[in-house]
């Protein structure tokens, strides 16, 4: 129910950064816990196991749209839908590179 | 703490990795480019400065040079100008403005004096723009978490300048 995932990539810049390590757990979705302004984790047919920011939600479709924090991101279109059931999971937990200043 | 013992596990059992994915290869941003163009004005100062003080002001050679100096010059300050306003407008965000709150006086800073030797052949004012650009560099490095160092540049016009030091 709850996997240690570790993020790559730079999209989700500054707020996550590659390096960083999240813990995401699948039972919020269960509970339909996830809101726009959510980090999720999800498999793409194309680009593997991503990790982006809920855009918006279709309730009557349970379908998700995600995009980047970065202006060079996927785009939403890009990605296209993501469907509830596919969902990895929600970030509960971030744990952030240590800053290399001291 | 927490995070050194997470990347022990990470390097026994290989944690799966999810990818914030871009659509280009994005992230390389760095201030160099900007500073060695403010570099190469000062350079270019300093050759029109030696050139002004030499004869023969009146032969060609005079005015073919002065005017290449004056050329990469005008070239070199739009160049900087250019590479920060993209840093700045595609790299910097919100939380890096709210944790250095001088960055758009500064921004704005480098844009005026980059117009400034444009306009002129002032030294001084190239100088400033080196230094605002090296400003830059070290809040840039910061938002990387990546400590900067100062050595002169290896070459003319050997200024002071802020690599990472890494």
């Amino acid at each position: 129910m709850i996997k240690i995932i570790k993020v790559t990539g730079e999209s989700l810049s500054p707020f996550f950064l590659s390096g960083d390590y999240v813990i995401v757990g699948k039972f919020p979705l269960k509970l339909g816990g996830i809101n726009v302004g959510d980090i999720i984790v999800f498999p793409h047919p194309k680009f593997g196991l991503l990790i982006k920011k809920v855009q918006s939600v279709n309730i009557k479709t349970h379908h998700f749209f995600v995009e980047g924090s970065h202006p060079n991101s996927l785009t939403s279109d890009q990605i296209g839908p993501i469907n509830l059931s596919t969902i990895f999971g929600k970030v509960l937990f971030h744990i952030k590179k240590p800053s290399r200043l001291s | 703490m927490f995070y050194k013992l997470i990347q022990s596990v990470d390097n026994y059992f290989s944690i799966p990795e999810a990818k914030a994915h871009c659509d280009i290869p994005c992230g390389i941003y760095d201030p160099a480019p900007a500073q060695i163009d403010a570099l190469t004005v000062v350079r270019m100062m300093d050759l029109m400065i030696a050139l002004d003080q030499g004869e023969d002001k009146e032969k060609l050679e005079y005015h073919n040079s002065l005017s290449r100096y004056i050329t990469i010059k005008e070239e070199h300050a739009e160049k900087a100008k250019h590479e920060i306003r993209v840093i700045w407008g595609d790299y910097i965000k919100d939380p890096h403005v709210e944790k250095h709150p001088e960055l758009p006086g500064l921004v704005h800073k480098i844009m005026q004096l980059g117009s400034k030797c444009r306009q002129t052949s002032d030294r001084e004012q190239g100088l400033k723009f080196v230094e605002a650009i090296n400003q830059f560099a070290e809040i840039f490095w910061d938002t990387k978490n990546v400590k900067t160092k100062k050595a002169k540049a290896p070459y003319a016009p050997g200024l002071e300048m802020v690599y990472p030091d890494l």
